[in-house]
């Protein structure tokens, strides 16, 4: 430097020195992708096709208790809501591409998800239950299944958790969906219906009854985007909100409560977003 | 930044007015106006403008040492600790619970064990107070978490109130090892609903909440130190250009070699600058070991326990109560596959998928859950080797589990019930009390690092400034004296 000259180069180098000394230590930025937080509005998958939880109406309508609690906690987030039909199988890809923000569509936290998709929640652990007659007297819980008639949806689980799990000698009957179920159960082709017990809820009628005997856990978490912790921990801020106000309770009680299940007005334990 | 380097400059640049505070004014002669025209007021001038840059990056350091003194506090002495009390609520919360359900399994001839249980129910509910002490004094300035604190109060003093009858009535019909009169039984579900269903999830959601408070506090921090990092930088090239500047100047003004000072006042900027950037570069990198290798882990290490813990519980209720066995086999697989995760639908292909992970770590890892992560994040020596012994004492409490169900299916009651009290579950717990402590050594010790590196900088930091300042005044107290 003391061989310069001009003040121009001097003040050159000075600057020099000084875009080097920025280049050097510039701040990272941050590197984690986007947070739902930062939109104004969110596209939330729901079930079209779930009384009760997820139903699409006539108008194009969502309604079901799903939808409520979804509602409920893009309100919380100061943020509007758009609900989009997420099919089951496509519930982790649509959250990965971004097509929804998010999910809240009877889908349950496994281990297996939590490896491509984040869980907000659980918002409420349905419980595997069964669903009789209300005539129906001789079954007080699944191990009286033994030697009757179960419904077997294709592509369900459930009846495994009988079968295969409990080792209950049960008879499947098989059935195309919960809705076939229900009819054959009236028709008295089947005797018993058992999957969560929300979903039972929503096909409830005077002449159907929830035995009220649940065998098993099911987490309904919000699916968000893996790594947005900020976004997952605003939406557990939510539903924990959601019960200390009440609201949980309303909601919960104005679409299962003429079921006759017995239902938890408790905040669950979340799963926990890191 | 171009106007600053052009007042040291002989340029007659605009120029702001080099402030009259700090230019300092040795001689008593009344000043000249207007005074950059002349050369002694463009030499004051020169030297106050590098003082005043010697004083910001002083101020900068501070500011940016500050933050890192700030974040390691945190996580290390306040909110981190906390956090991690927080965790031991859910823990002695379950613990009492599972207490119950031994005190009500073990009956009359269960003397020893009985008088033992009862004994850490009261300890836990000790410890569960003073959790939640430290819960509420987390949940400052957040309505919601206090709301829950206080619910998990109240719910505390019911569930207290359910036991004291359920262990009333259990006194009042002897029985042997294995499930108790029926209305003490019936007091117990209520207690242990109100305890599995109300209480731990909020206990639990609290410590996750408490884990967001620290994630915050040290994403602010760490991100304050490393932007301040940046600042230090800049602001010692900024003190290093103006000091260059007024060098050269006097040396073309005054025909003279190097000014001694004014070089040594540049190498104690230059100095403080790179070891001030070296100092926050280590703040931030301990702040970071002791939040992801040591906190992160002692949390997750927590949880595991915690889980691990109602896990043995749910082995006692489910010999407890029978009418709800399968409800209890069911959570007890649920919370095994939180624990350590292999895919399995029912817990005979549990115990068997457990077997082949166990048996093939070290070598892979293959499950997820809480000891996923933990396989995932091996950084502290030993560690590999405690979590194998953890996961071993894991496979035979899952073994002795195995048992139990098929003593209990078989008939043989109190053999199940000795079965379910065994050392298997107690072994278990030690080696992963003693994983969590290596864990939290490491928490400690980058801690520990990064309190040492911050350490004596309070005082070194403005010693080096006014060092420099005086070096500068030295340097061209000389040449200002040739104009008097």
């Amino acid at each position: 430097m003391v061989t310069l000259t001009g003040t121009g180069r001097l003040r050159r180098a000075s600057a020099l020195v000084l875009l080097g000394a920025v280049a050097l230590f510039s701040v990272p930025a941050c590197a984690a992708g986007s947070s739902i937080l930062d939109k104004d509005s969110l596209v939330i998958g729901v079930k079209p096709d779930q009384p009760g939880l997820g139903m699409k109406d006539a108008d194009g309508e969502f309604t079901g208790f799903d939808v409520d609690v979804a509602a409920y906690i893009a309100r919380k987030l100061g943020k509007s809501a758009r609900f989009v039909a997420t099919p089951s199988s496509e519930r982790e890809k649509a959250l990965m591409e971004g097509s929804v923000d998010l999910v809240v569509a009877t889908y349950s936290i496994t281990p297996e998800r939590k490896t491509k998709v984040a869980f907000g929640g659980p918002y409420y652990v349905a419980h595997q239950d069964t669903l009789v007659r209300a005539g129906e007297s001789g079954i007080a819980g699944v191990r009286a299944l033994k030697g009757r008639k179960l419904c077997q949806v294709t592509g369900s689980n459930s009846w495994r958790r009988v079968k295969e799990e409990r080792k209950i000698a049960v008879e499947l009957v098989e059935a195309a969906s919960y809705s076939e179920c229900i009819s054959d159960l009236n028709a008295g082709k089947v005797d018993a219906v058992s999957t969560d017990d929300l979903i039972l809820a929503g096909f409830a009628t005077p002449d159907l009854k929830i035995v009220n005997a649940p065998f098993s856990d099911e987490r309904y978490g919000v699916g968000i985007q893996a790594g947005d912790l900020d976004g997952c921990e605003a939406v557990n801020k939510a539903i924990t909100e959601m019960y200390l106000d009440g609201t949980a309770k309303n909601l919960l009680q104005k679409w299962f409560a003429k079921s006759g299940l017995a239902l938890t007005f408790t905040v669950p334990q979340f799963e926990g977003c890191g | 930044m171009a106007v600053i380097t052009s007042t040291s400059g002989p340029a007659p640049a605009p120029i702001p007015p080099p402030g009259p505070v700090a230019a300092p004014t040795p001689a008593s002669s009344p000043q000249r106006t207007p005074r950059l025209r002349t050369v002694p007021g463009r030499i004051r001038a020169g030297a106050g403008v590098a003082v005043l840059a010697v004083g910001l990056l002083s101020a900068l350091m501070g500011v940016a040492l500050g933050h890192a003194g700030d974040g390691l506090r945190t996580i290390g002495h306040t909110a981190g600790p906390q956090v991690v009390a927080t965790a031991d609520l859910y823990y002695a919360l379950s613990d009492m619970d599972a207490q119950v359900a031994t005190v009500l399994l073990a009956g009359e001839e269960g003397g020893p064990s009985r008088k033992a249980a009862l004994d850490r129910y009261d300890q836990r509910r000790a410890q569960a107070d003073s959790a939640v002490l430290q819960a509420a004094d987390l949940a400052r300035g957040d309505p919601t978490g206090q709301a829950t604190v206080r619910a998990v109060l109240d719910g505390l003093g019911r569930y207290e109130r359910l036991v004291s009858r359920a262990l009333l009535l259990d006194e009042q019909s002897p029985h042997v090892p294995g499930p108790p009169s029926q209305p003490a039984l019936d007091a117990y579900r209520q207690a242990t609903d109100l305890m599995r269903l109300d209480l731990l999830p909020k206990a639990y959601n609290l410590t996750l909440d408490s884990g967001t408070v620290v994630r915050h506090a040290y994403a602010a921090e760490s991100s304050a130190v490393l932007v301040g990092r940046f600042w230090v930088a800049l602001g010692g090239a900024l003190a290093l250009a103006v000091l260059a500047a007024l060098q050269v100047f006097l040396a073309r003004r005054f025909r003279r070699a190097i000014n001694p000072a004014l070089l040594a006042a540049t190498i104690v900027v230059g100095v403080l600058t790179v070891a001030g950037v070296l100092v926050l570069q280590r703040a931030a990198d301990e702040l970071r070991v002791a939040k992801e290798d040591g906190f992160d882990s002692v949390l997750v290490l927590s949880r595991a326990r915690a889980i691990g813990n109602s896990l043995h519980g749910d082995e006692s209720r489910y010999l407890l109560d029978p009418q709800r066995a399968d409800t209890y086999e069911q959570v007890y697989l649920d919370k095994s596959q939180s624990v350590l995760y292999v895919p399995a639908g029912n817990l005979d292909k549990y115990y068997a998928a457990v077997d082949r992970a166990v048996a093939a770590f070290p070598g892979e890892a293959d499950f997820l859950g809480f000891y996923g992560s933990e396989a995932d994040r091996v950084t502290v020596p030993g560690q590999r080797e405690t979590l194998a012994k953890v996961l071993t004492h894991y496979q035979q409490f899952q073994h002795d589990d195995r048992r139990m169900r098929q003593l209990a299916t078989a008939g043989k009651k109190s053999d199940a019930v000795r079965q379910a009290m065994g050392a298997s579950f107690g072994a278990y717990d030690d080696t992963l009390v003693e994983l969590t402590a290596l864990r939290r050594q490491a928490f400690g010790a980058a801690v520990a690092a990064g309190n040492r590196a911050l350490d004596g900088w309070d005082l070194l930091l403005p010693g080096a400034a006014v060092v420099a300042g005086l070096l500068i005044l030295v340097g061209v107290r000389p040449r200002l004296a040739e104009y008097r």
